[in-house]
């Protein structure tokens, strides 16, 4: 019969709960730099110049066409080699998972511009308005504003997916409840403690996406 | 002034357009009427260059728009558009949207930019809406407030997209009386509408369209009494 001994491992629960800072640094640097580069990508999206549209379009097929985990690994391991510049694990894991979560979120903005009404536009062009204001002004904060709720979704897989930050020897939550499961031989319940820890950030991310869109519809 | 040669417009293998010329003159009114499909939105919105034409030439003031290497955005500060579905900017008050051109492409004062918007709302009878965003306007009060908006670049000329098609009809009249103030200002206007009493009253000319062609061009006194064209005549005796 298994018996679960959260005894032994409640010493090392307030280590692993350190990690969530860690999670949670890793999670809000790449989701904000991860957001102005999606921005950026989306507006080549849109844009007329083919060259800029091709890049886009073929960046985001890269980054979703290939597992995360693999990107990880590359840019962890392939810089050096590379470059010549050792790359720290932080470093290794804000710009894979910026550069990844910028491809999911361009497409998630340029959704959010297509989707609006071309009388918007329409009504900028007739003024005058030139193409950067338009965007900035007019376009951008009403396609935002419609695709908050997906960013929240964004946000969430991303906080999930940073545990793979672990694999390389990133800190954070889970790789923290593997380092007390090999110390003390006890696998379940510091895992145990992670996936709780997880499914808490998850919850808290969910309840404010819910009361965002929620106040969206009214608004 | 605005000058239209031979304007032709081709969405795939359909042509809407076949080869429309016309002047009009600085301050005159210009009804455009006709069937629903005889190209009258896409011909107006030939005029700023919204659709551009397959073929023709656009002059306004003189300059040829349709050539390439245009500023088509300085030009366009000059011809103001006032839509069907209105596309005020939903995320901003009715102030913010008629002094947000002034402010960002005439690069007027800020206070200057506020008291004109405020003079021009109230004009439009807007008084007291200048915080309200559009989601909260009815449907005459965002036209009216989108008038406010194309008349606040101070423009040459105003072009209207069946500017009552899509308001409820006691929103109609208090937009049309709008319409018709300005007619009196001696503003320049192209007006697309199915409203001919109010086309009849307001304008100086009635363009005809039909099937992409322009049939017939009278001062409006003389189209609606005795139009020349057969086309016209069963036209007005289908919608009179």
């Amino acid at each position: 019969m298994i018996i679960l001994d959260f005894e032994r491992i409640w010493p090392s629960i307030p280590y692993i709960i350190e990690g969530v800072k860690v999670t949670l640094a890793y999670t809000s640097v790449s989701l904000c730099l991860g957001f102005l580069w999606g921005t950026l990508l989306s507006l080549f999206k849109v844009s007329h110049l083919n060259i800029l549209k091709w890049f886009a379009n073929f960046y985001t097929s890269i980054f979703r066409g290939t597992p995360l985990l693999l990107q990880l690994m590359l840019i962890y391991h392939a810089t050096p080699q590379l470059t010549g510049y050792t790359i720290s694990i932080w470093e290794a894991g804000i710009l894979t998972f910026t550069l990844n979560s910028g491809a999911y979120i361009s497409e998630i903005i340029r959704s959010g511009i297509t989707s609006l009404d071309k009388g918007q536009k329409e009504a900028a062009l007739s003024l005058g308005i030139p193409y950067s204001l338009m965007m900035k002004d007019i376009i951008l904060p009403q396609a935002f504003r419609n695709i908050l709720p997906s960013l929240v979704n964004e946000a969430i897989d991303l906080l999930k997916e940073s545990a793979l930050i672990s694999v390389i020897g990133g800190a954070d939550i889970l790789r923290r409840a593997n380092i007390v499961a090999s110390e003390k031989y006890l696998y379940f319940e510091p895992l145990l403690v992670a996936g709780f820890l997880y499914y808490v950030l998850v919850m808290i991310l969910t309840l404010a996406a819910h009361r965002l869109e929620k106040k969206l519809k009214t608004a | 002034m605005i000058i239209l040669e031979n304007i032709h417009k081709s969405f795939g293998s359909h042509e809407v357009l076949r080869g429309i010329s016309g002047t009009i003159s600085q301050g005159e009114v210009v009804a455009i009427v006709g069937p629903s499909g005889s190209g009258k939105s896409t011909f107006l919105r030939s005029i700023n260059l919204l659709e551009t034409p397959t073929q023709g030439k656009v002059f306004i003031d003189r300059i040829c728009i349709t050539e390439k290497g245009i500023d088509i955005e300085k030009i366009r500060t000059k011809v103001g558009m006032v839509f069907q579905q209105f596309n005020l900017f939903p995320h901003m008050t009715a102030l913010e949207n008629v002094i947000y051109a002034p402010l960002k492409v005439k690069k007027i004062l800020r206070k200057d930019a506020e008291a004109l918007g405020k003079s021009l709302l109230e004009k439009v009878g807007l008084k007291d809406k200048f915080n309200t965003y559009p989601p909260h306007l009815s449907g005459g009060q965002k036209q009216r407030a989108a008038i406010a908006r194309a008349l606040a670049m101070a423009p040459e000329a105003i072009l209207f997209d069946e500017p009552t098609s899509a308001l409820d009809p006691e929103m109609v009249k208090e937009v049309l009386n709008v319409i018709k103030g300005l007619a009196h200002t001696g503003m320049t206007m192209v007006i697309v509408t199915h409203e001919m009493g109010f086309a009849r009253e307001v304008a100086d000319r009635v363009w005809f369209l039909d099937e992409g062609l322009l049939v017939e061009d009278s001062p409006s006194k003389d189209f609606f009494e005795s139009p020349r064209t057969k086309r016209a005549r069963s036209f007005l005796e289908k919608v009179l």
